[in-house]
């Protein structure tokens, strides 16, 4: 018997706390680079994974720190598309992440004949951060659970279950998948669905709204065709 | 009203107290001495007023002491201040002498209390001395930094660096203002009080009155900046944006200031903006004693556009506020207001008074987009800027101290 079906799915909500990595800023692109070959791999993961939790209006107009950087700070309009364009999800580990950032940015510096600067007080500060885990009220045992709470769901349950799960978990799956492949075929579809999410580009409420949107959906037809609860 | 879980509960939500419960588990008995130089006015102060309380509710033993000191020492950590923030300030070794005379004079009361503590935490430069004055501390020490010190004298910080080096972990309000040292740095943006003086709810009576006591027209649109007369805050710069309205929307300005006993210079830039007022009527001037909250609290919510205008800012919990009464903030393109303000959602940044002066006529001539503003900058602070969260975050810090700083903390 799985932890899951044990005891259910506890529902846990997260917050970040942020602390400096401990490298010094970068003001133009060289320093940047020189800077991302060092930094520790929490550094890479909070700039490339971690931006979606913070308070913040401004739409994501490129989607991880560096980009966003690159685009507003030193002007770089073709190394931020480049940066942005970069799903670390899709990366077998941090090592091959920042591989990929380096050889961007490389690639950048040999392009342009002279090193692109931060204007003063705009540097790129280096910055970790410490999940820090709650419990919630939120208990799933079936299925249909998760489509009755979803509604009910933080924004920092969102992110946590089904973005920052990848991290944590043997298999980069989230949550949500892990719990639901315990049970009967006919959720099978539900759980490919939530897989073609392509969820890094989405705002964590945008994500929410889509999570709902899908699961209500599968529970509709499948009410229809088998009455799964 | 009182600092109890339940009153706050009414207005951050259930959901909210639990996690601070939650964090605050593993806490429980831990006894937290907080440091700073005064216990009325300054941003300071109104958090620790709040702090404290809820701290013990939750089960710590939490505590605050108070440094005591003459002119001299606060003129020096004046200069401490204006250094750290990047003024060009002379820093002499009688200076210094009266600062370290002074700490140690009430390192002598606070000695044993501090030794004992499980956390200190020290709030900004006033006190930090006290860490090499308790050789035989036993807890761990966190040094608070509410000021921007991202570019500061290299005197004044060379000198408190070899004060703060030591502690076991730090706080500043931005990433921009941290400073390498050899200890983790950790970034926690202040928040307010919802249940203050400053920000609780008033009668519509109350607001009225206070205009009144001021002969300030209720029924003409108030422009506003709340702060300390300083320099860094600009207020010259209010009174240019202001006269570049040219009389438009027979507007008035006020410019409210609350002193705070270690800041001497405050007399001083009260007579220059007296002087850049000249005479205008529709310029109100107040200085305000430091218990003025509810004073303060009427005239932003009596306001139409608040404005902080600052050159420098630690964090801006003046913005805070405003936003908090649903105020669209006019705010200067530094510090920790560029956290708070974001252009067109909960208010605009500005570089110049001329910057300012057409945010104020825009908003001016469009006020459903005043209130559409105002709400969103509500509802921003709800969820960002509110007590609770900075709480929690402070009980995660020590909590993360005391377990050890991995990647993932579990409250509880």
């Amino acid at each position: 018997m799985s932890e899951y079906n044990d005891m259910g799915f506890k529902v846990k909500d997260c917050s970040l706390i942020t602390r400096m990595a401990g490298v010094k800023e970068a003001m133009n692109l060289r320093e940047l680079e020189e800077r991302l070959r060092v930094c520790p791999d929490e550094c890479l993961f909070h700039h490339f994974c971690e931006t979606v939790i913070r308070p913040t209006f401004d739409y994501p107009d490129y989607t991880n720190d560096f980009a966003l950087w690159a685009g507003s700070q030193l002007r770089d309009k073709i190394l931020a598309e480049r940066l942005s364009v970069l799903n670390p999800y899709k990366c077998k580990s941090v090592d091959e992440l920042r591989q990929q950032v380096l050889d961007i940015l490389e690639e950048r510096l040999s392009e342009t004949d002279h090193i692109l600067w931060a204007p003063k007080n705009r540097a790129f500060q280096f910055l970790q951060a410490v999940t820090v885990v709650f419990e919630t009220d939120i208990k799933l045992n079936r299925p249909y659970d998760f489509y009755e709470q979803l509604p009910n769901m933080s924004h920092g349950s969102i992110y946590y279950h089904f973005i920052e799960a990848r991290r944590r978990t043997k298999w980069m799956v989230d949550d949500f998948t892990a719990w639901l492949s315990e049970f009967e075929l006919e959720v099978k579809p539900l759980i490919k669905t939530l897989s073609e999410i392509d969820f890094y580009f989405l705002t964590l409420a945008e994500l929410k709204n889509t999570l709902v949107a899908v699961t209500t959906e599968f529970f509709k037809e499948a009410k229809h065709e088998k009455n799964i609860n | 009203m009182k600092k109890t879980l339940i009153n706050y509960e009414k207005i951050i939500g259930p959901v909210a107290i639990s996690k601070l419960r939650q964090v605050a588990r593993d806490l429980k008995g831990a006894s937290v001495v907080h440091v700073n130089s005064t216990r009325e006015g300054g941003g300071v102060a109104e958090i620790l007023f709040w702090m404290i309380p809820l701290m013990k509710e939750l089960g710590l033993d939490a505590l605050w002491e108070v440094i005591e000191g003459n002119a001299e020492y606060f003129n020096t950590t004046k200069t401490f201040h204006n250094g750290l923030q990047g003024n060009d300030v002379i820093l002499t070794d009688r200076m210094i002498r009266a600062y370290e005379d002074t700490v140690a004079g009430n390192a002598e009361r606070l000695r044993p209390i501090l030794q004992d503590a499980d956390f200190v935490v020290i709030h900004d430069p006033q006190p930090a001395f006290l860490h090499e004055l308790c050789p035989d501390k036993r807890g761990q020490w966190i040094w608070r930094c509410h000021i921007d010190a991202s570019r500061p004298n290299r005197a004044v910080w060379n000198y408190l660096r070899s004060k703060v080096n030591n502690f076991n972990a730090s706080i500043f309000s931005m990433p921009d203002f941290a400073h390498k040292l050899d200890h983790p740095q950790f970034i926690i943006a202040p928040s307010i009080d919802p249940l203050s003086d400053k920000n609780i709810e008033l009668s519509d009576k109350e607001i009225k009155d206070t205009l009144q006591n001021f002969n300030i027209d209720p029924n003409r649109p108030i422009l506003c900046q709340i702060s300390r007369f300083d320099r860094f805050k600009d207020p010259i710069g209010v009174i240019k944006a202001f006269n570049l309205l040219n009389g438009a929307f027979n507007a008035q300005l006020v410019l409210a200031g609350g002193g705070a006993t270690d800041d001497p210079e405050g007399a001083a830039v009260l007579e220059e903006v007296n002087q850049a007022a000249n005479g205008n009527k529709n310029i109100h001037i107040l200085m305000l004693p430091p218990d003025s909250h509810r004073v303060i609290n009427a005239l932003q919510r009596a306001s139409t556009i608040v404005i902080q205008k600052s050159l420098q800012e630690g964090f801006g919990l003046t913005v805070t506020e405003a936003m908090w009464k649903c105020k669209p903030v006019i705010g200067g393109n530094t510090g920790g207001i560029r956290l708070q303000v974001h252009n067109h959602h909960t208010g605009f940044l500005v570089d110049t008074p001329e910057g300012a002066a057409l945010r104020i006529r825009k908003l001016l001539y469009q006020p459903d987009v005043i209130s559409k503003i105002g709400q969103t900058a509500k509802e921003f602070v709800q969820e960002n800027y509110l007590c609770n969260r900075h709480l929690r975050e402070y009980l995660t810090l020590m909590l993360g101290l005391r377990k050890g700083l991995a990647n993932h903390l579990i409250a509880g």
